[in-house]
C-alpha cells in the first residue's frame, strides 16, 4: 500500500454515506436474487411431486412448498405427508417410473 | 459494410442514455465512421431534441419498419456532423406495434448501411426494452453512481447476460467533490459491486444541460469534461480499447490540492 492510498483509506470514514450506500446495494442485490417467481414455484412443485410418487405414496392436497426468507439468505421448505413407501423392485423405481 | 448494433440502456429512468446516446454517436461520427442513432423510446421520442433535429422530422423508424419508407428516407443527417444520422421514433405510436422479429430484420438493414449503429433504449424491462436488445450485438449499460440506479442496472446487465450479450458499463453524473467527502458512490464501489466491464466515466457536468437546451453537440465543446469523456468513450469502441479509463478524482488528489495551497500550479490532468 502507497503512502497516499493509505490517506485515502484513512480519509474514507466506514461511516459515510457513500459506504452506507454500498453496503445497502450490496445487500440489495443478494436479496433480489433470492426472489422467486410464482409460477416457477408451481412448476418445481409438479416436478418434486413426480418424483416423490415414484417412491412413495403421498397426499397431494396435503403438500406444501414454501420459500422461507431470513436475513441474507433463504430455504427451500417441502412438507408432506407420507401415506406408504413403494415396494421398490430389484433394478430401482426408474424403470417403472 | 458490417457494422456493429450497440444498444445503449439502463433499466432505471433518467439516468443518461440519451445523453450517451448522441454523444457517442457523434464521437464516433467525428472520428470519420458512418454512424445511426435511434430513438426506440417508441410514443416519447427525446433523442431528436437532444441532437437540435426535431424541426426537420419526416418519417420514423415505425415507418421503416412498417415499410411506409425506405430506411435512407427515414435517416436524418446531421448537417455539423458529417457521417451521423438520426432515425427517429414515433410519437404516436405504441412501444407494441414493433415486434421482436422486426429489430432483427431492421437491424440486419442498419449493419448494411453504417459502420455503427446506436440504439436509445427507453427506461423499464418491458417490451420496449426487449424490442431493444432483441439483435443487438453489443450494449451498454449506463447508471449513476446511486443506490437505486446500480440496482437496476444489476437486473438489466443480468437479463443482458440471459441474451448472450456482455454488457459495458459507463457511469454517469458522477461529482468528484461528493466522492471526496464520502458522500457518492465512486465509480470503483459501482464496478465492484456490478463486476462489469468498465467503458468510460462522466462527470457531472453543466455542459450537458447547456448542450441540450441549444441542441447543439457535447463532443464538440473542448472545455466540456463531459463532451470530453464521451470522446474517449467512442475511442474506447472504436480502434482503441485499451485507452485507459482516467478517474474524475484526478487532478483534485490530496497532494494536489495540498499543492494548490501552497501556490503551486496544477497540472490539469488531460482527459
Ligand atoms: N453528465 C451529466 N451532467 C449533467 N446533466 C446530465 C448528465 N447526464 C445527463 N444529464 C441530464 O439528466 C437528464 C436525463 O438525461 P437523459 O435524458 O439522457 O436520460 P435518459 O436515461 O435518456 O432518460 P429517460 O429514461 O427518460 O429516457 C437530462 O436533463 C440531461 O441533460
Ligand atoms: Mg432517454
Amino acid at each position: 500500500m502507497t503512502f497516499h492510498s493509505l490517506i485515502k483509506k484513512l480519509l474514507n470514514k466506514p461511516d459515510s454515506s457513500r459506504n452506507v450506500a454500498k453496503k445497502r446495494l450490496q445487500f440489495a442485490l443478494v436479496y433480489d436474487k433470492l426472489e422467486v417467481r410464482d409460477d416457477m414455484l408451481e412448476d418445481l412443485q409438479q416436478d418434486l411431486v413426480e418424483v416423490i410418487t415414484r417412491y412413495f405414496e403421498i397426499d397431494r392436497d396435503a403438500l406444501s412448498l414454501d420459500i422461507q426468507r431470513m436475513e441474507g439468505s433463504s430455504a427451500l421448505i417441502l412438507n408432506t405427508p407420507i401415506l406408504a413407501a413403494k415396494h421398490r423392485k430389484e433394478g430401482g423405481a426408474r424403470a417403472h417410473a | 459494410m458490417d457494422g456493429k448494433i450497440i444498444v445503449v440502456t439502463s433499466g432505471k429512468g433518467g439516468v443518461g442514455k440519451t445523453t450517451v446516446t448522441a454523444s457517442v454517436g457523434a464521437a464516433l461520427a467525428k472520428q470519420g465512421k458512418r454512424v445511426a442513432v435511434l430513438d426506440m423510446d417508441i410514443g416519447l421520442r427525446n433523442l431528436d431534441v437532444v441532437m437540435g433535429l426535431e424541426n426537420r422530422i419526416v418519417f420514423n423508424v415505425v415507418d421503416v419498419i412498417q415499410g411506409r419508407c425506405k430506411l435512407r428516407q427515414a435517416a436524418l443527417k446531421d448537417r455539423r456532423i458529417d457521417n451521423l444520422y438520426l432515425i427517429p421514433a414515433s410519437q404516436s405510436d405504441e412501444k407494441s406495434v414493433i415486434k421482436p422479429q422486426n429489430m432483427t430484420w431492421l437491424c440486419n438493414k442498419l449493419r448494411r448501411e453504417y459502420d455503427f449503429a446506436l440504439l436509445d433504449c427507453p427506461a423499464g424491462i418491458e417490451q420496449g426494452f426487449k424490442n431493444a436488445i432483441e439483435a443487438a450485438d453489443e450494449a451498454i449499460v449506463v447508471c449513476t453512481p446511486e443506490v437505486s440506479s446500480v440496482r437496476d442496472a444489476d437486473r438489466v446487465i443480468g437479463l443482458l447476460y440471459a441474451r448472450s450479450i456482455t454488457p459495458r458499463l459507463i457511469v454517469n453524473r458522477i461529482v468528484p467533490q461528493l466522492v471526496e467527502k464520502g458522500d457518492m458512490l465512486s465509480h470503483a464501489d459501482v464496478v465492484d459491486v456490478l463486476s462489469i466491464d468498465l467503458l468510460g466515466l462522466v462527470e457531472m457536468d453543466d455542459a450537458v444541460v447547456v448542450s441540450s437546451n441549444t441542441g447543439n453537440p457535447l463532443v464538440q465543446q473542448k472545455e466540456s469534461r463531459a463532451g470530453m469523456a464521451f470522446n474517449r468513450i467512442a475511442m474506447r469502441l472504436d480502434g482503441h480499447p485499451d485507452l485507459p479509463v482516467e478517474d474524475p478524482m484526478a487532478g483534485r488528489s490530496f497532494w494536489q490540492k495540498v499543492g494548490k495551497k501552497l501556490g503551486r500550479k496544477n497540472r490539469t490532468a488531460k482527459r
